[in-house]
């Protein structure tokens, strides 16, 4: 189960690296990439949990690709490097839309999926 | 292409040892800290590795491309984070929710902080820095 979860996260870390330089290209210096990544993940995550699907895929699909395709210490990064350079309103804009779009997707996701169940 | 090998291995170390640790410690509380702690380390480390400049600027760039994108950023999840949030939410547990979004937003960007203050103190080049 464990190489299923590690299977899944190789997959996952592959698809953020290369969603984020295919990203950086328009984007600026503004961290869109990871914000897209993480809004996309919590949507489908929600979705698959709400659907309530079987053990083995929820460890491959939602701890695995899923968990590997978002990441949490990239977007902290991304915060105190804006802080750094006393960007302090992109800093704000950037943590809210990260969290509050996150979660309000994750709810949506779960809600789809209880629908579909 | 050594930079996706090495993503795609230290993914499959980071992604595998979350699951383990997940496991080995299941959570009883209602209180999510595995996650929380995950999110926390690996905030910490990530911050140091981008800046321990003197360290990483001997290790063959595909290392610390792994390592970082790889290692820390699979290790770490936000989708986890969010949908254990909404559960809590849905459960009408709001303490326990407000509590682990605040500690989880300000521990990773503290966390986050000391990674870098940590590196730039010890680990990079000062002119550089400069």
């Amino acid at each position: 189960m464990a190489g299923l979860a590690g299977l899944g996260a190789a997959l996952g870390a592959l698809g953020r690296y290369g969603t984020t330089r295919w990203l950086q290209k328009v984007s600026g210096n503004w961290p869109v990439a990871t914000l897209l990544i993480n809004w996309v993940g919590c949507a489908l995550l929600g979705l698959l949990t709400g659907w309530q699907i079987a053990h083995l895929w929820l460890v491959l699909l939602g701890t695995g690709v899923l968990g590997g395709f978002t990441t949490y210490s990239t977007f902290s990064h991304e915060v105190v490097m804006l802080l750094d350079q006393r960007r302090f309103a992109a800093a704000a804009g950037y943590l809210s839309l990260c969290i509050g779009g996150g979660l309000l997707l994750a709810a949506g996701g779960l809600w789809l999926g209880w629908q579909l169940t | 292409m050594a930079n996706v090998f090495s993503i795609m291995i230290f993914a499959f170390i980071g992604g595998s040892g979350r699951y383990l640790l997940g496991q080995a410690i299941p959570v009883t509380t209602g209180f999510p800290w595995m996650t929380l702690c995950i999110n926390l380390a690996g905030s910490g480390g990530l911050a140091w590795l981008s800046h321990a400049k003197r360290l990483t600027a001997t290790w063959p760039t595909a290392l610390t491309v792994g390592l970082g994108v790889g290692g820390c950023g699979a290790f770490t999840t936000f989708s986890t984070f969010g949908v254990e949030t909404v559960r809590l939410v849905v459960a009408h547990q709001w303490g326990i929710a407000a509590t682990y979004v605040v500690v989880t937003l300000l521990g990773g960007v503290l966390c986050s902080a000391v990674g870098v203050g940590i590196a730039r103190r010890w680990g990079t080049f000062r002119l550089e820095e400069q």
